[in-house]
């Protein structure tokens, strides 16, 4: 360690524990001091410090030594006393305010890192006041009569020499009633050290009567004791100091006043003379002399074995007496008190040894007396002298936490000795660079006194800076503790330094309580402070507080809107986080040669577009690649990178913007900033309150016109919303700019004005931004940056098209007829009009008559009869792209419309897409041609749900009969069931019975379900074979269900229906393909018309139900019927009775095929198992074997089927006669006749249905290569047959 | 008698995970900061000691004023703090 001496404790302690002189002076030589603007003590103080003033010294015990540094105190008999409270506190606030007034500056200036803070030097960091105010804490609990070391040790006595009687005053000054009570109560020696100063003022008289006055002093007095000083011997009062002594009390006066003005350099000589003369020949001496006297006493009464037992006896004693308050407990003549002072002489003396020894000495005494204060004080000296000594650490420290302790044990009357005692050892300890104990020790200083406590716990903090390792929390801490007790006592400047200080700390801590503490209070402090910028600045910071409870949060943004309202300005903020911008979902809407219909068609994913419009657009590699292109054409290279936009075409931005608070906020005037330049202003661009870039870093500017876009009016429009937001609202904004005239634009950012004080700026550009913003339009590399600027080009049309009533929610089925709307507002001429839609089942072009007709009635059959039914070349339109005729639209005065078919194909949401393209006339444009696209939604809810079975008719070769099941899958809606109708000409449809009473009025209510029956007959294979069927008159396929005349059917052969039709067949296409011989259904139903439906229809809805590819005919491809008489009678008596039959057997498939008829004449087997057979369509080949169990589980089946068991062993009565097995061949949908023939032995009802038909195609057969599942063969059993034969009645 | 407890899980790099106020004292409107505040003092003793000592649970590791800190240090130097009065 260094030497104790040297150390800042050391050098305190000179300072402080040093001799004190008691002034005495006459009001005249005041005024003569206050001549040069100081008092008297000032303008000595100076000079009563001596760094070398060499005076040789002897300790008690006769050693020799020289005192080098030295110094004496200067006091005035008034302020030996102890200050009252109220002054103490009172100057404390004064060195407090005025080291406040001094920082102020600082506080403005940018904030250190805490990097910076840890690398700065101690020195640099701590606040230099804190010196001064140490000492001021230290001074305050001075003049306790407890110690020894501040009793005056000699009295300076100044008279001046134009006093009257200048002697007599001399002694009418050391009179008691103005001495302090220090000297008259007994606490020390009245009896001291007189100096007599003769103080002699050169501006007032010539210095012979002063001469003269000295001589008197001196006879009176004696030679030595007495002086004359002369001052202000300068003329004009002008002098000026090189070296200024008084430098240090310019605090307290006005810096205007030149100190010493009067005192020539002759004059400070003299000064220091005096001075120098009064502590080198009397001060020094007398102590010296008061040590050795006192020492001697003490040796004499309390050294040695007998005074030590002699002295407990006496303690012991004395225990009883109570501590009188009002009078010293010991006497200036006591023996305590004379060690004390022995003690105090010996420490200011230097001489440590006998300090600390006599301190020992007494401190038991006192505790035995249980004189807690001297005790306490004696503990702090001997741990000073301890340290000074630098002997044991553990001593010195133990007698200060000793003193300390005790001290505060005694209570508040020793709150400043506690202060004191507490400074001193925090210093020893930082001395010893113990700092984070010392830290602790300020800790236990700071008390109920929140001034003093503020400064102990900045202390303390500085002391957890400097501890090693730096301690940064504890550090912010304490600045914290420190800055809330500053602000307590009205010390704002202090509280914001120490703020600033712990801001360094806990800048971007993730503990968000702490943050938001520390940022708002100290931006509440700088407010009122008048320091708006930096208060705003750190406020905004705890602005997006989400955190925090709600009342919180109101209060932050209520003192948020009072210091700008404060301010009365206008700021715009560029970091303001209210509302926060979700910069992800900032997406830009541009319309080039894309245009939109509405913001749903410009959220489309691009490439969907892209797809719908690849067979329509010209590609764009032709555009370029074409040597003969004129260069103009092609595209600047400067033109391909920006985004192109068209003027008087609005640009769409959705910005999202969050409230993270819980209260709600109001935004308005939500702007975008843009920067407009055109080609010829290209170096200096017109910008629009876009932010100057230097400006940009302070984050926050004083707008004085808000309206500073007035100017750029010209160049392009800005929308403005208005929004208030909930709690936790997030609100999607769109925010529109429509450039006027050709250049380049720029989004620059977007503004928006909280609360209508503060305008908060985002910038799209800064670095947060561009990372975080994915950009739907572009490709993904492209950064926002470059999405942002655009190409203005000149206007080109737009079409805007809509179409007209189409539904958001309808039935599935539902068929309708919609308009689509193009309007073209420039009124330019656009040619080559094309469409597509990506749904051709749900949306199709209708032809443009269709407009003038009224739907649907012109659909039903009577309505076209007259139209031709041309059938629409369905296929063609399937894909491909619809050309709108050339001569659309001569002019585009009125709208052009044009009908379009939707109907709801399938249930589920579905999006349909139109994309219309025209070319613009003009060629000279960078844009060619554009794309109308339009986007809708439809919501299809199901409606009925229809399934049909066909199956061949017993009764007939080309007959089936048709099963409907339709169910009304609704909730609420009704159907009637219009028509059923079959598509092709070749059908025949017709309603078995009429539709049951179950339905009400035709309707089929919700939930209800309903089958019906038809009769299906194929006309086309039956005139097809014979060639004969050309015009035949075609079959009726319409049905109708409900009602029963036929008036009112609809024509299904003509578009829609067919359109439709079409693609349903190519939507139901089946993989199985089979054999062709497939049918399909349309059911039409009509909606009951809901009174309540919104908005009330003026027509029927009508519903088409399509299901295509219903397979006709059994599951083998071989049909047969059997024709014959049903009845016969016959007289058995005359033999057996042979009925003919007639078997057709028709082949359905491509290919030819044999066919064996087998007839057998044991019985069939089960009918049950022949049925089962024909439902399913998989068992060709399969045989049953357990055909009797089966009939015996199932007897009642089996019997009601038949009529009567059959058993096996019963013999049948009826055989078939010819030939028992028949081979046909059958060429390809041909049908050939076999004749077969029964004979019947007995009356009965007999069931002809013991044959089996076997079918193989025809080997060499090359129509079935590749297709290997295909069943080559199969085998039938004969179907059902009844034959009822009686006796013919003998007549 | 009601008392002030403060509950608190700090990731390695001085993040807070997870925080509860868990005191029966009611809920002041400075209390929350002021927790933070001496947790996060704590810290800096925390990571003095964590490291000269075998020990996970550091009962009475800090305190300010009549409140004390403790702190379970994890393997992995989460830090779960208990403060109570």
């Amino acid at each position: 360690m260094a030497d104790p001496a040297n150390t800042k404790l050391g050098r305190m302690l000179l300072d402080q524990i040093s001799p004190a002189v008691m002034v005495l002076r006459t009001p005249f030589v005041e005024d003569s001091c206050r001549r040069n603007n100081l008092s008297l003590i000032e303008m000595l103080s100076p000079y009563s410090t001596f760094n070398n003033i060499d005076v040789p010294v002897r300790t008690a015990s006769d050693q020799p030594y020289r005192l080098r540094k030295f110094k004496f105190r200067l006091f005035y008999n008034s302020d030996i006393r102890q200050r009252s409270t109220e002054a103490a506190k009172e100057r404390l606030k004064q060195v407090i305010t005025h080291a406040g007034d001094k920082e102020i500056s600082d506080l403005c200036s940018r904030q250190a890192g805490i990097e910076s803070v840890i690398t700065t030097s101690a020195q640099d960091l701590v606040p230099s006041w804190f010196q001064n105010f140490n000492k001021e804490l230290i001074n305050a609990a001075a003049f306790s009569e407890h110690e020894g070391f501040d009793h005056p040790v000699a009295c300076l006595v100044a008279v001046s020499s134009k006093d009257k009687d200048p002697v007599g005053k001399f002694v009418d000054l050391f009179n008691t009633t103005q001495l302090p009570h220090l000297l008259n109560d007994g606490s020390m020696d009245p009896k001291i050290l007189k100096y007599y100063l003769l103080v002699h003022d050169n501006q007032e008289g010539i210095q012979e009567k002063a001469t003269g006055i000295l001589a008197e002093m001196r006879s009176t007095f004696g030679a030595s004791d007495c002086r004359l000083l002369c001052i202000n011997s300068s003329v004009d009062g002008t002098e000026e100091h090189q070296q200024n002594s008084w430098a240090s009390h310019e605090n307290s006066a006005s810096n205007e006043k030149q100190f010493g003005c009067f005192l020539n350099k002759d004059d400070i000589e003299e000064l220091r003379n005096t001075m120098h003369d009064f502590s080198s020949k009397h001060i020094i001496p007398l102590m010296e002399l008061k040590i050795r006297v006192l020492n001697q006493q003490v040796s004499a009464t309390r050294k040695g074995f007998r005074n030590q037992i002699k002295n407990l006896w006496w303690r012991k004693g004395k225990d009883d007496v109570p501590e009188n308050p009002s009078a010293p407990m010991y006497t200036f003549n006591s023996t305590e008190s004379q060690i004390r002072v022995l003690g105090d002489y010996a420490f200011m003396l230097r001489d440590y040894e006998l300090a600390l020894s006599n301190y020992r000495l007494i401190s038991t005494d006192y505790k035995l007396d249980k004189a807690w204060k001297h005790y306490a004080g004696v503990q702090e000296m001997m741990g000073l002298a301890y340290f000074m000594l630098d002997q044991s650490r553990k001593d010195a420290e133990y007698c200060m936490e000793n003193a300390f302790t005790t001290y505060a044990k005694i209570g508040s009357s020793c709150g400043r000795n506690v202060t004191r005692c507490g400074i001193w050892w925090a210093e020893m300890l930082k001395a010893r660079d113990q700092y984070k104990d010392a830290a602790g020790v300020y800790f236990r200083i700071s008390g109920e006194e929140p001034l003093n406590s503020a400064v102990m716990l900045e202390q303390a903090a500085y002391c957890f800076l400097m501890s090693t390792p730096a301690m940064l929390r504890k550090y912010g801490f304490h600045l914290v503790l420190s800055g809330d007790l500053y602000e307590k006592c009205d010390q704002i400047k202090h509280a914001v330094r120490t703020y600033r200080g712990a801001l360094s700390v806990f800048k971007d801590t993730a503990w968000s309580h702490i943050r938001d503490h520390v940022h708002f209070h100290i931006g509440k402090w700088y407010a009122i402070l008048g320091m708006f910028d930096e208060g705003i600045k750190h406020v905004l910071e705890v602005l997006p507080c989400g955190h925090q409870d709600k009342l919180t949060q109101e209060l932050f943004l209520s003192e948020f809107f009072q210091i700008i309202q404060e301010t009365g300005k206008t700021f715009e903020v560029l970091t303001l986080q209210l509302p926060v911008i979700n910069f992800p979902s900032i997406k830009v809407v541009f319309e080039d040669h894309r245009t939109y219909v509405s913001p749903a068609a410009a959220n489309v994913e691009e490439s969907l577009w892209q797809a719908l419009e690849e067979d329509m657009t010209p590609s764009i590699a032709g555009l370029k690649s074409n040597w003969l292109e004129l260069q103009s054409k092609v595209l600047p290279k400067k033109y391909k990178e920006s985004n192109v936009c068209i003027a008087g075409e609005a640009i769409k931005v959705e910005v999202s913007f969050r409230n993270p608070l819980q209260i709600p906020i109001s935004v308005s005037n939500v702007s975008l900033i843009c920067k407009h330049s055109t080609e010829s202003d290209k170096s200096d661009p017109a910008s629009n309150g876009s932010l100057d870039e230097d400006k940009n870093d302070t984050g926050l500017r004083t707008v004085s016109v808000i309206g500073e876009t007035s100017t750029d009016a010209s160049l392009f429009d800005l929308s403005e919303v208005n929004i208030s937001m909930q709690g936790g609202e997030t609100v999607l904004i769109q925010l529109t700019v429509t450039p006027k005239v050709e250049g380049t634009l720029k989004l620059v950012g977007v503004r928006w004005k909280l609360s209508g004080s503060v305008i908060g700026i985002c910038n799209f550009q800064s670095d947060i931004v561009r990372k975080k913003v994915a950009k739907g339009k572009r490709k993904p590399k492209k950064s926002l940056k470059d999405n942002l600027e655009f190409l203005v080009i000149k206007s080109l049309p737009r079409l805007e098209g809509t179409i007209h009533s189409l539904p958001r929610t309808v039935y599935t089925g539902d068929l309708r007829c919609l308009t689509m709307e193009l309007r073209n507002p420039s009124k330019t001429p656009v040619k080559n009009l094309k469409m597509k839609i990506s749904h051709p089942r749900f949306l199709d072009i209708a032809d443009q008559e269709v407009v003038n007709l009224e739907f649907p009635t012109y659909l039903k059959k009577q309505a076209i009869s007259s139209r031709s039914c041309t059938i629409f070349d369905a296929p063609k339109t399937a894909k491909t792209v619809f050309m709108f005729p050339e001569n659309i639209a001569s002019s585009w005065q009125t709208p052009v419309k044009w009908p379009l078919w939707f109907r709801a194909a399938a249930s589920g949401s579905i999006s349909l897409y139109i994309t219309i393209y025209y070319e613009t006339e003009d060629v000279s444009s960078i844009i060619k041609y554009r794309t109308l696209r339009m986007h809708y939604n439809v919501e299809v809810l199901p409606s009925l749900e229809v399934s049909y079975r066909v199956s061949p008719s017993p009764s007939g070769l080309h007959e089936f009969l048709v099963r409907m099941d339709a169910t009304n899958r609704t909730s609420s809606q009704n159907f009637q069931v219009h028509q059923l109708s079959c598509v092709g000409d070749q059908w025949e449809l017709a309603l078995l019975q009429p539709i049951g009473p179950n339905l009400s009025l035709g309707f089929l209510m919700a939930g209800q379900s309903l089958s019906c029956f038809f009769r299906l007959k194929n006309c086309k294979t039956r005139g097809s074979t014979e060639d004969k069927m050309s015009s035949l008159a075609k079959g009726i396929a319409d049905v109708r269900l409900v009602g029963s005349e036929s008036s009112g059917l609809f024509d299904t052969s003509v578009s829609p229906f067919d359109l439709f039709h079409h693609q349903e067949r190519l939507h139901q296409e089946r993989h199985d393909k089979g054999d062709g011989n497939t049918v399909d259904f349309i059911l039409i139903a009509e909606a009951q018309d809901d009174s309540d439906a919104e908005p009330p229809r003026t027509t029927a809805e009508i519903l088409s139900h399509y299901t295509c590819h219903c397979r006709v005919g059994s599951s083998s491809p071989v049909w047969w019927s059997m024709e014959g008489p049903r009845s016969a009678s016959h007289d058995f008596s005359s033999g057996f009775c042979e009925i003919n039959l007639n078997m057709t057997v028709y082949n359905s498939l491509e290919d030819a095929v044999s066919v064996r008829i087998n007839t057998l004449d044991s019985l069939p087997r089960s009918n049950s198992i022949t049925k089962t057979a024909s439902v399913s369509g998989y068992e060709y080949g399969w045989h049953d074997i357990s055909h009797l169990t089966d009939a015996k589980v199932t007897p009642d089946s089996m019997g009601g089927r038949v009529g009567k068991a059959l058993s096996p062993e019963s013999v049948s009565s009826f055989i078939w006669s010819g030939s028992c097995s028949t081979r046909i061949n059958l060429e390809p949908l041909s049908s050939a006749e076999v004749p077969l023939q029964i004979s019947v032995f007995c009356e009965g009802t007999f069931d002809l249905s013991n044959y089996s038909l076997q079918w193989n195609l025809r080997a060499g057969d090359g129509g079935d290569d590749g297709n290997e599942s295909r069943v080559r063969s199969g085998s039938c059993h004969g179907r059902p047959y009844h034959i009822t034969v009686l006796q013919k009645e003998q007549s | 008698m009601a008392s002030t407890a403060c509950f608190m899980i700090v990731s390695k790099n001085d993040i807070p995970i997870y925080e509860a106020e868990v005191g029966t004292v009611p809920k002041k409107e400075d209390a929350a900061h002021q927790h933070q505040f001496i947790l996060h003092a704590a810290l800096d003793i925390v990571q003095d000691t964590a490291w000269n000592t075998s020990a996970m649970f550091l009962k009475s590791i800090d305190r300010f004023n009549d409140l004390v800190v403790s702190v379970y240090v994890t393997a992995g130097h989460i830090l779960s703090f208990v403060m109570s009065d």
